[in-house]
């Protein structure tokens, strides 16, 4: 919202130069995000937060610099008394107001014999500081007192009321109004109208009608000043996709009073300015409200902010911003608040107000003490300790949104156990619905970033994934992986390029669930590419060898994606982080390799299953320790070294004791598995 | 062999040494792998069980008395071809495994969780598909009310009542609901709004909130903390004001500017000439969301923030278009 500076000054002395002003108004709650010089005068452009309507007019803003700095606000001067809205006189007009729920209250002022013709200077200047385009001196009336009275007002040509009668109404199903900017609206009964006995002739709070605007051959004029329901207003605004600033105003709340005052300032602009003459007024339904009473006490105040401000202080910041004040007691004050105030309804919304004024930066900075209840340890901080394997193992994290559209999950080829959460209101079909799964999201990235020249992308993201239940979504958290491209390391003889593969993958996870202590690790091959990840026989993840007819959907050519999903919610509720020390071996132990080409249809699980059934129990360990493919090996088969460590915990073994043992190994790979040894 | 011969030996070859080249020979000799220390520890096994014993601890004192006359005679060598080694390169690169990196979303969080973990206060997360009571009506926000503007909200297709959160602060809802004062808690998490994408708008993005509630605290405790916090991540000598705002859920309620990180407060393009950014919203919990959750405003205080993580990293960092953190970029996610 604009005021300018020079307008401020009509209702209060400002000592303080704009620059100076526009800082104080900002660390009082109005937030100046503009101050231009424009035409002698300064206009600041203030963001008003919504609890506080009545700081949408220049008497708002002016009685905040009159809080502030202690100069006293002057009051709007009116010839005519209030009092004469409700005057005599014959009264040619039927208001009838439908329902007293929308329209609380109605007031209809008539001037007659006016003179429509250009606004004088001085109230062009005036309005269009404020962005404000003038129209005629009537129109621009009702919008000077809009501005400066925060009432939106509006002017209806008098002689072009069917039977001159106002209905306050709802509109009719697909009823149609031809607002003042041209446009055909087509309304409906959730908004509310201002009619005459024929037709809609305004859309009540937000924009008048062409039929009934007042133009240069306007005589008689009918000045409304109402006011409704913000929620309709609201909902109305909304939903014809109409801002004005009239609607800006009614959707935050007016009040009765403003209502007669701007109608009467107004109507006396107008006789002024248009030569019209008065001719009645008259309005519809009461609005009594109680005025709040709030008892504040100063202990609270104080105790509230940390701060020692002394009962003259507050009573005197209460008062300059319309409370009426009386000292109940040493601590007690009696406030009540004015009627453009109706947020002020708890002590601490007094409290607030003081400190405001007061200023924050007089509040000292303390430091409370803080009891803690944290736990030593939550799941938090295994997601973080899992990130950190993950980083060092040179994955880098991703995030994707959660909200995803649908053809990213048809094109995934994922099976879904159900149709996912769709969004009620999206904006674009890519927050379409919450996504079941991450993968699709990676495989994504990874399509980016081949798209952008980078050859070996492994990433991962935690997060949420959301299912549908009857009545609930339910949220789970979930690991995903996503490995594409080669692999380049330095080794002292210079660059090795390494195609990844799903080894790396396996690497990957089973580094991560070794490092997170689960020692019984198990793979189990599934159709479809698909490997589950078996811990004590439950499944708590998959991986998957992309299929290139899935790569291609995602633009992704001659290369192989690897993906993998862990359920994290499922993990945390086997998750042991008892560390425990197992001895050192006491004695030294034996090691023997073994070297051989072998089949490579048999698998390798099986084969380290016989030998660890042969060798027990001196065989503590057998596991691989090179693997080669290549010239030297016959198509179909690859070269193994598998290391057999023998070791008896009491007590050092002898060669004499492990050969047998390990012969009878080799002769077993011999004869089971038809092995050359080498 | 005879252990006492091979003392000898070994005095004899050290007192022959003359550089660096010859000791380490000489320690590749005696203490290398296939070196006669191993050769006579491999031979334990093959002696009878009853000399075992003996021989090992000769052969421990063996080398422990070798390693200390080799450091020694290290010590007083000159070393003149020391920082010479004609085979490599320092110039070349380095052998290392690469390291991946957190997003720097998490790095933030992590961080600003941190400090506040440092205060005593704990992290607690909330689900992301909430309650419209938690998101609103429980926190003092009406149904029809302006107010909502600003929280404009993704709501469920099938699922009356339930929408995806626009802020973090139902979490304080579910704390309070679940257990009495004294808490200090922050929670971090990802929340959604229907707003049009550009370089400063996205329709996810993440919170951090945070809340204090006990019996005395005050609003100078407000100040004292939020102060604390905000130097500790934008440095000690950043400027900052208090200014009030309004939220639903807090009264008095205030926005916290820092002065700005790129101008020091003259203005720029980044503080769109202001001299300062706001970097929270926070403010004294409104006494209404403690009757909602069942607290009682007479007997507790407290107060609650929240900020925007990806403006925080913005304003660190230096970014300047917030899609930026979504696209998951290596050349993006590797600088941090």
């Amino acid at each position: 919202m604009k005021v300018t500076y020079r307008w401020l000054k009509d209702f209060v002395d400002i000592r303080l130069s704009p620059v100076k002003l526009a800082d104080k108004l900002t660390m009082a709650g109005l937030e100046v995000v503009g101050l231009e010089k424009k035409d002698g005068d300064f206009v600041l452009e203030i963001e008003i937060t919504s609890n506080r309507p009545d700081w949408l007019s220049i008497i708002g803003v002016a009685r905040e610099v009159s809080a502030i700095t202690g100069a006293k606000l002057k009051k709007l001067k009116l010839q005519s008394a209030l009092a004469s809205a409700c005057a005599g006189g014959s009264w040619p007009l039927a208001v009838t107001v439908a329902n007293k729920q929308d329209c609380p209250f109605y007031s209809a002022r008539i001037i007659s014999n006016l003179k429509v013709k250009p606004s004088p200077s001085w109230l062009v200047k005036r309005l269009e500081a404020l962005g404000c385009r003038p129209v005629n001196n009537v129109v621009d009336i009702t919008n000077y007192y809009l501005f400066e009275l925060g009432h939106p007002l509006h002017a209806f040509d008098l002689d072009k009321l069917c039977q001159k009668s106002i209905l306050v109404r709802r509109a009719k199903v697909d009823e149609k109004i031809i607002t003042l900017d041209g446009q055909t609206r087509v309304l409906s009964p959730e908004t509310l109208v201002i009619a005459d006995l024929q037709q809609a002739i305004a859309i009540a709070g937000i924009m008048g009608g062409q039929q009934t605007e007042v133009t240069d051959k306007t005589c008689n004029i009918l000045l409304e000043s109402a006011v409704f329901n913000p929620v309709l207003i609201r909902r109305a605004k909304q939903k014809l996709g109409i801002s004005s600033e009239s609607a800006y105003r009614f959707e935050r709340g007016v009040n009765c009073q403003a209502a007669l005052q701007a109608s009467a300032a107004a109507q006396e602009l107008i006789v002024k300015l248009a030569c019209g003459r008065s001719a009645g007024s008259r309005s519809f339904g009461k609005i009594n409200i109680l005025p709040t009473v709030i008892q504040l006490d100063l202990v609270y105040l104080n105790k509230t902010l940390g701060t020692d401000i002394s009962r003259h202080c507050v009573k005197q910041i209460l008062s300059r911003l319309g409370c009426q004040v009386k000292m109940k007691s040493k601590n007690l004050l009696t406030v009540q608040a004015p009627s453009f105030r109706p947020d002020l309804k708890l002590p601490v919304d007094l409290v607030e107000e003081v400190a405001r004024i007061h200023g924050y930066s007089e509040i000292p900075q303390t430091i409370p003490a803080i009891k803690p209840k944290r736990e030593i340890l939550d799941q938090r901080d295994i997601v973080g300790n899992i990130k950190n394997i993950l980083s060092g193992l040179g994955l880098d994290e991703a995030i994707t949104y959660s909200l995803v559209d649908r053809e990213l999950l048809e094109k995934s080829g994922l099976v879904l156990p159900a149709d996912p959460v769709e969004i009620l209101n999206p904006l674009s079909k890519e927050q379409a619905v919450l996504r079941p799964a991450l993968l699709p999201s990676l495989m994504r990235v990874l399509a980016h970033n081949l798209d952008h020249q980078q050859d070996q992308i492994s990433i991962f993201e935690i997060a949420n994934v959301f299912s549908g239940r009857l009545k609930t979504v339910c949220e789970e958290l979930r690991l995903g992986i996503a490995l594409c491209g080669t692999k380049s390391s330095f080794t002292q003889q210079g660059l090795v390029r390494d195609e990844i593969t799903l080894l790396h993958l396996k690497g990957i996870i089973e580094t991560l669930l070794a490092r997170l202590g689960f020692k019984n690790l198990d793979w189990s091959p599934q159709p479809d590419n698909k490997i589950n990840i078996i811990i004590d026989q439950q499944p708590i993840g998959f991986m998957l060898d992309i299929n290139p007819q899935v790569t291609s959907a995602f633009d992704i050519k001659n290369r192989r994606v690897f993906l993998a999903q862990i359920n994290l919610d499922q993990l945390f509720k086997i998750i042991d982080l008892k560390k425990r020390f197992s001895e050192l071996p006491k004695y030294p132990g034996i090691t023997r390799d073994i070297s051989f080409v072998i089949n490579e249809n048999i698998l390798v699980q099986e084969l380290l299953r016989a030998i660890e059934g042969k060798g027990a129990p001196l065989l503590s360990q057998a596991r691989i320790v090179d693997y080669y493919q290549g010239k030297q090996i016959p198509a179909g088969s690859r070269g193994l070294t598998v290391s057999c460590v023998y070791r008896l915990a009491e007590r050092t073994l002898t060669e004499e004791e492990v050969a047998p043992v390990h012969n009878n190994i080799c002769s077993l790979l011999k004869e089971r598995f038809g092995l050359t040894l080498r | 062999m005879d252990l006492n011969s091979i003392q000898a030996q070994i005095d004899s070859d050290l007192a022959g040494v003359i550089n660096a080249a010859a000791l380490a020979e000489l320690r590749l000799k005696y203490l290398g792998r296939k070196g006669l220390i191993a050769e006579l520890t491999g031979s334990i096994p093959g002696l009878p069980v009853e000399q075992r014993g003996v021989f090992g601890k000769t052969v421990n004192a063996l080398k422990s008395r070798l390693m200390s006359l080799l450091a020694e005679k290290e010590k007083n060598l000159i070393h003149p071809d020391k920082v010479v080694n004609n085979s490599l390169d320092i110039g070349m690169p380095g052998i290392a495994q690469l390291l991946g990196s957190r997003h720097p979303i998490t790095q933030i969080i992590d961080e600003i969780c941190l400090i506040f973990n440092r205060m005593g206060f704990s992290v607690v997360q909330g689900p992301e598909v909430e309650t419209e009571y938690n998101n609103f009506t429980g926190l003092n926000i009406p149904l029809e009310h302006p107010s909502r503007d600003a929280f404009d909200t993704f709501y469920l297709k099938n699922y009356s009542r339930l929408l995806l959160r626009s802020h973090t602060s139902p979490a304080q809802v579910r704390v309070m609901k679940q257990q009495p004062p004294p808490l200090a808690v922050v929670v971090p998490g990802r929340v959604y709004r229907p707003d049009a994408v550009d370089a400063s708008h996205l329709f996810m993005f993440h919170q951090i909130e945070g809340f204090l509630v006990d019996e005395n605290i005050r609003f100078s405790d407000l100040k004292g903390i939020l102060e604390l916090f905000a130097r500790s991540v934008f440095g000690k000598k950043i400027r900052m004001r208090f200014r009030p705002h309004f939220f639903p859920f807090t009264e008095p309620s205030v926005e916290v500017d820092i002065s700005c990180i790129m101008c020091k407060g003259t203005g720029c393009p980044v503080c769109g000439r202001k001299g300062w950014l706001e970097i929270l919203g926070a403010g004294m919990i409104h006494p209404n969301v403690f009757k909602q959750v069942g607290y009682d405003p007479n007997l507790y205080r407290g107060f609650a923030f929240g900020m925007g993580v990806e403006r925080i990293a913005m304003l660190k960092y230096g970014i300047n278009d917030i899609r930026l953190f979504f696209e998951n970029d290596l050349r993006f996610l590797k600088q941090f």
